[in-house]
């Protein structure tokens, strides 16, 4: 096989694999300081996407939707938290899973019904002409998603190394009770951190929607690969997450050339089904001990 | 005996009634719609039970019942397009092809945590929708496969045949899955949803019972797919999505889990589901009723302080938005995804025990049924055998060490346990005499030295196979099974006594063991005082009948060897003096005890000999009058008198 | 007292089913460093846990300054004015000595930037305790020995600057020489006139540096008095070895 084929389709699937990384990273913050994430967080990245979408609609200029959207996806970050997940966290239960499903389906339903099942194509500055780099194909549009994943990924390290508030969300991963010693409020914290997942939610929504267009069905579709990562990557495992969703998205694009774009789903859930029978702490992740 | 009777009547004779009605309606009725509704109300009936079995009874969110429902269609369409097979052949492929599939499914998923537990059955769902799509070449893929319904012993089955098909195997399924729920089976599916860890120290292996549970389901799930295939003989990969699986949640959690009829009225609702949405009015006027029961259930809950506010409040809510929606929306078709969203948040908020579960607890209270009456016990010396306590070693520690990271939580200890004894072992906060015990009864695997029982390698870092060496234990933070009965809680461990095999369990022919059992739980819960409390619910119990119960299920493994930690742990004076009289009685049987445990006067009544640990290392042994005099062991627990005060060191 | 600074009345707690805590009523003058000792299971720690917010009180009053705060969250007592150096240290692995320390003070820090600069002075007060610490201030706490972590422990609960602190078996788990470091920076703190319970399962060492000391056993107080008046009571000794 034409060896520049094969690195096309890497490179333009690791890209897109980025994309899952990013939701996965948003996985992580929730999990950090709850032990919870999201089900319905494909709903959330779609209904972002949508809502940012209306945003240029009203005639809002590209750079002011964005940060427009990014408000919206964390308020609806913390709506999840307020109603699917607070509860649950409470009564010490897994009830979360069951609620943030339904949060999921509520989204999608009124998504569906506000814009329509179809497809619609998102405006975007950037150019989608190809630039040759390297024997390979790259649109600017694929480098902004990269730049996209990789800076807010950063900004939010950066936000918790370098703030008080970020050191105090990584004080309530680390140890919840002492946290509260602290003076800081646990539950504050969670809220922070389904918000900020909410955010990234968005960034993923307005960066992936001008390559595969908006559309209800982009919250399975790029869910369950979100989830292969951040399960095969571990829950804990930081940027590990970056590197797994690399690897997924190659394979996936190379599934797609070699047996049909319908087989394209199967390796990230095979590899979800690998790891979990594995090692599902994650090939990054740590275990923990029991305790009686 | 009117009990019995009136209990016989409630329970049976409803089921024989409704049964009986359901099966005369195609003689009244001949409106094919009708009868199409009641053999898919059959259908899903089959199904949902299948999904309570993981949902209800293991309590974890299964997310790929659909794709089992799916597979089971497909396969028994395939057996008879391609293979050429008849109705039975198909049906039972179906089933067994979905045991062995949900089997291999859950050898992997059941190791997990909820979440990922969750994640893994939805990755088995989505995988199954791809494969069941790309492989045209064997189910057609979109394009659907059509299903001929092959003649059942030589007679074509048309609609009402078909229907009394569906209700037989529904009665079959009913009558084998109670039978089932209600034996030993039922309790460990139950135990271990309640302390994976207790399950496993008690001898009931907690993964395999699960990994039968989840198959069990899933071939329940299998069969369901098959008749439904016969039923619609039209296939499409479309048809088993997550939207289904939702509704499916939605059945079950609303009908009412860990129920039969709940499983039942989950179904019926479901079926009628898409009925209620098509007429606007009608689905104003079940709104509206929604609301109401929603804000008067929020009143009293408020009002009594036994819900919180938001618990109350959401399903208003909820109800509301449905109601405003029911309203304002023109087609309701559109909107049902998000109409099943909020029905399912309200009922998973508002009301966790379903339809079912408030019934029943209405209906106990009305007709005031009584649970069956129990055996007398049986004879102590049948249940614990008592056993000649002859002082020779039964339990020998050489050198045994375990680390937890850099900490080395136990340094090399050496010990004989001697058969009859009551070794007591003792030591300040974090001197290692939980990490001892909890290596030798398989929760840690020892990083070094030997644990000998009887002069033999014991199994080591497995609860199972301790257990089933003849240790037991009880916890030091409490591992009761506490949604089921003290009695159950007892009968979970009984060894060697439950012998039926399952086709007789399935049969319900297996009472006489179940009485039996009943009667060696009861000779157990009377050695600790608690008989009169068998029928009560683990967790309503007081605490220290709970520290008790503990006891009394450790000893239902007729165990050589018991360790207690911490057994007076909380317990008031009154309740500590009982135990001490327990923990008598126990050693007048000849059963060998460890005693953990920090109040030295309980130490001082019981013990023959006491081991005093410091920093995961022996610092005393002997009696117990011994070593309180020991002044290492002083030291040890009041501290080492300070020098002259120094500077603080730099 | 009007000069109590921390005092619990009639407090009852417990978990799930179980009361661990039968009715403890104590009190601590300000600038005085109370002690509550006793054998393991007595209650001491689920009476700190109580007493700071991690364990909800079924019963009773916890006055910190006068102000009732039983049934606040722990977050709220603590920035209430109530600094608690917990059992097992719970010292936040991940982040930096120097991070620990700052987080101690975090309800009165800006929580986005500039807090280095407003904390500057307390933290040179802390490492001026603790030399060790300012050594290590960028290694992170989990890799610290467990003296140097206890030491972090009681320097972040000092950041807070609070009416009254809750140390939790400081002791546990360090070796004797340790040990003594530690309880000679509690005299220190002692004489800078901070307000202390002590929770001790070494009452000897607990006995050295308090100024009155209670005794528990099962959920309650059984014995209570200045530490001459104990060393000399037999209760007290019963109270640990039966």
């Amino acid at each position: 096989m034409d060896s520049s084929v094969i690195a096309q389709m890497v490179v333009s699937g690791a890209l897109m694999g980025l994309v899952y990384a990013l939701v996965a990273y948003g996985f992580q913050l929730t999990y950090a300081t709850s032990k919870s994430i999201n089900f319905g967080q494909g709903e959330l990245v779609m209904l972002s996407a949508f809502f940012s979408l209306t945003l240029t609609h009203w005639g809002l200029p590209y750079w002011l939707m964005v940060p427009g959207g990014l408000l919206f996806g964390a308020a609806m970050g913390l709506v999840v938290e307020r109603a699917g997940v607070r509860l649950a966290l409470e009564q010490k239960s897994e009830g979360w899973i069951l609620l943030t499903i339904i949060l999921g389906l509520l989204f999608f339903s009124t998504a569906e019904n506000i814009w329509g099942r179809d497809d619609r194509p998102f405006p975007t500055p950037i150019s989608a002409d190809p630039i040759h780099i390297f024997n390979v194909d790259v649109t600017p549009l694929e480098i902004s998603v990269a730049i996209g994943v990789i800076s807010i990924m950063g900004l939010i390290e950066l936000f918790k190394r370098k703030t008080l508030l970020g050191k105090a969300f990584d004080a309530v991963s680390a140890d919840r009770d002492a946290a509260e010693l602290m003076g800081i409020s646990a539950t504050r914290t969670v809220m922070l951190s389904y918000g900020l997942s909410g955010m990234v939610a968005a960034v993923a929504g307005i960066l992936v929607s001008p390559i595969t267009t908006v559309g209800p069905t982009m919250a399975s579709a790029l869910i369950l690969k979100a989830f292969s990562v951040a399960v095969v990557a571990g829950l804990d495992s930081g940027f590990g997450v970056v590197l797994v969703g690399i690897f997924l998205g190659a394979l996936e694009s190379l599934a797609s050339f070699y047996l049909g774009s319908g087989w394209r789903e199967a390796p990230g859930l095979v590899l979800l089904i690998l790891a979990l029978a594995v090692r599902p702490t994650g090939i990054f992740g740590q275990t923990a001990i029991r305790k009686v | 005996m009117t009990g019995n009777w009136k209990r016989f009547l409630l329970v049976r004779g409803v089921e024989l009634v409704a049964l009986a009605a359901l099966a005369a309606v195609p003689l009244a009725v001949t409106n094919p719609f009708a009868l199409g509704l009641l053999t898919l109300l059959a259908i899903y009936g089959i199904l949902l039970i299948g999904l309570d079995v993981t949902v209800g009874y293991l309590g974890q969110v299964n997310l790929g019942h659909a794709a089992f429902l799916g597979i089971g269609a497909y396969t028994a369409g395939l057996t008879v397009t391609l293979l050429g097979g008849g109705m039975p052949m198909a049906l039972i492929g179906a089933t067994l092809i979905c045991f062995v599939l949900g089997g291999l499914l859950a050898l992997p998923a059941l190791r997990l945590d909820g979440p990922q537990f969750a994640l893994a059955t939805l990755s088995f769902s989505a995988l199954t929708t791809t494969i069941i799509n790309e492989w045209e070449s064997l189910t057609q893929g979109a394009q659907g496969l059509q299903v001929p319904r092959p003649p059942l012993l030589g007679v074509t089955l048309n609609a009402p045949d078909f229907y009394w098909l569906c209700l037989l195997l529904l009665g079959l399924v009913w009558m084998a899955m109670r039978n089932l729920l209600a034996s030993r089976w039922g309790r460990a599916f139950e135990a271990l949803r309640d302390s994976p860890i207790a399950t496993d120290a008690m001898g009931v292996g907690a993964y395999r019972h699960k990994v039968i549970a989840f198959a069990v389901g899933s071939s329940l799930g299998g069969l369901a797919g098959g008749l439904y295939a016969f039923n619609f003989q039209y296939l499409q990969p479309q048809s088993f999505t997550y939207e289904l699986m939702v509704i499916l949640l939605l059945g079950v959690v609303l009908g009412g889990r860990k129920s039969l009829w709940g499983a039942f009225v989950g179904a019926a609702f479901i079926v009628l589901l898409p009925n209620l949405l098509s007429s606007r009015l009608l689905f104003q006027v079940f709104s509206g009723i929604g609301l109401t029961v929603a804000v008067f259930a929020a009143w009293r809950g408020l009002a009594s302080k036994s819900t919180q506010p938001f618990q109350a409040l959401a399903p208003v809510v909820a109800m509301g938005l449905l109601l405003g929606g029911s309203l304002l929306v023109t087609n309701t078709e559109d909107w049902r995804k998000a109409i099943f969203a909020l029905m399912l948040f309200s009922v998973v908020v508002g009301l966790p025990e379903g339809v079912m579960g408030f019934a029943t607890a209405l209906l106990a209270r009305l007709f005031r049924i009584l649970p069956p009456a129990l055996p007398a016990a049986a004879a102590l010396e049948t249940v614990l055998p008592q056993r000649p306590a002859d002082g020779t070693p039964l339990l020998e520690l050489h050198d045994l060490q375990r680390h937890f990271g850099g900490v080395c939580a136990v340094d090399g200890v050496t010990t004989t346990v001697r058969s009859g004894q009551i070794h007591g072992l003792i030591g300040p906060n974090g001197s290692g005499k939980s990490t001892v015990v909890n290596v030798i009864s398989g929760l840690y695997a020892p990083g070094g030295g030997a644990i000998l029982l009887h002069g033999k390698a014991l199994p080591s870092g497995s609860l199972y196979r301790v257990a089933g060496a003849g240790i037991a234990r009880t916890f030091q933070n409490l591992q009761l099974f506490g949604e089921l009965s003290a009695i159950d809680n007892v009968m979970v461990a009984l060894k060697d006594v439950f012998h039926a095999p399952l086709l007789l369990v399935l049969l319900g022919r297996a009472g006489a063991e179940e009485l039996r059992a009943q009667a060696a739980a009861l000779a157990l819960l009377e050695l600790v005082g608690l008989q009169d409390q068998a029928r009560v619910r683990a967790k309503d119990l007081t605490y220290g009948a709970q520290r008790f119960l503990e006891i009394a299920r450790a000893l239902a493994r007729k165990p050589e060897l018991l360790i207690l930690d911490e057994p007076a742990a909380g317990l008031a004076h009154p309740d500590a003096a009982e135990l001490v009289k327990i923990i008598r009685r126990v050693h007048e049987r000849g059963v060998t005890i460890i005693l953990i445990e920090h109040h030295m006067d309980v130490v001082s009544e019981l013990c023959d000999v006491v081991t005093v640990l410091d920093g995961g290392k022996i610092i005393a042994e002997g009696t117990a009058e011994a070593v309180k005099r020991d002044p290492k062991v002083v030291e040890a627990y009041l501290g080492v008198v300070a020098a002259e005060p120094t500077e603080a060191a730099a | 007292m009007s000069t109590d600074m921390l005092r619990v009345e009639d407090l009852h707690a417990g978990y799930g089913s179980a009361e661990v805590l039968t009715g403890v009523s104590l009190a601590v003058k300000a600038g005085s460093l109370v002690a509550l000792i006793g054998a393991n299971g007595a209650g001491k720690t689920t009476t700190m846990r109580a007493i700071c917010g991690l364990l909800p009180p079924r019963r009773g009053r916890v006055l910190l300054g006068g102000q009732d705060v039983a049934g606040l969250p722990a977050s709220g007592i603590a920035r209430r004015g109530l600094a608690h150096a917990p059992e097992g240290r719970r010292v936040f692995g991940p982040l930096s000595v120097e991070d620990n320390l700052l987080l101690g003070a975090y309800p009165r820090l800006p929580h986005f930037f500039g807090f280095h600069g407003q904390a500057a002075t307390e933290l040179e007060r802390i490492y001026a305790l603790f030399p060790r610490l300012k050594e290590r201030r960028s290694q992170l706490a989990g890799t610290l020995s467990g003296g140097e972590q206890q030491m972090l422990a009681i320097g972040r609960a000092l950041m807070a600057r609070p009416k009254a602190m809750l140390l939790d078996e400081p002791s546990m788990g360090l070796a004797p020489v340790i040990v003594q470091e530690v309880f000679a920076i509690i005299r220190r703190l002692k004489d800078e006139g901070i307000t202390l319970l002590l929770v001790e399962q070494f009452a000897k060492s607990a006995l050295e540096v308090a100024d009155y000391a209670y005794v528990m056993e099962r959920g309650r107080i059984v014995v209570e008095g200045t530490p001459e008046e104990l060393r000399r009571d037999e209760r007290v000794l019963a109270a640990y070895l039966g």
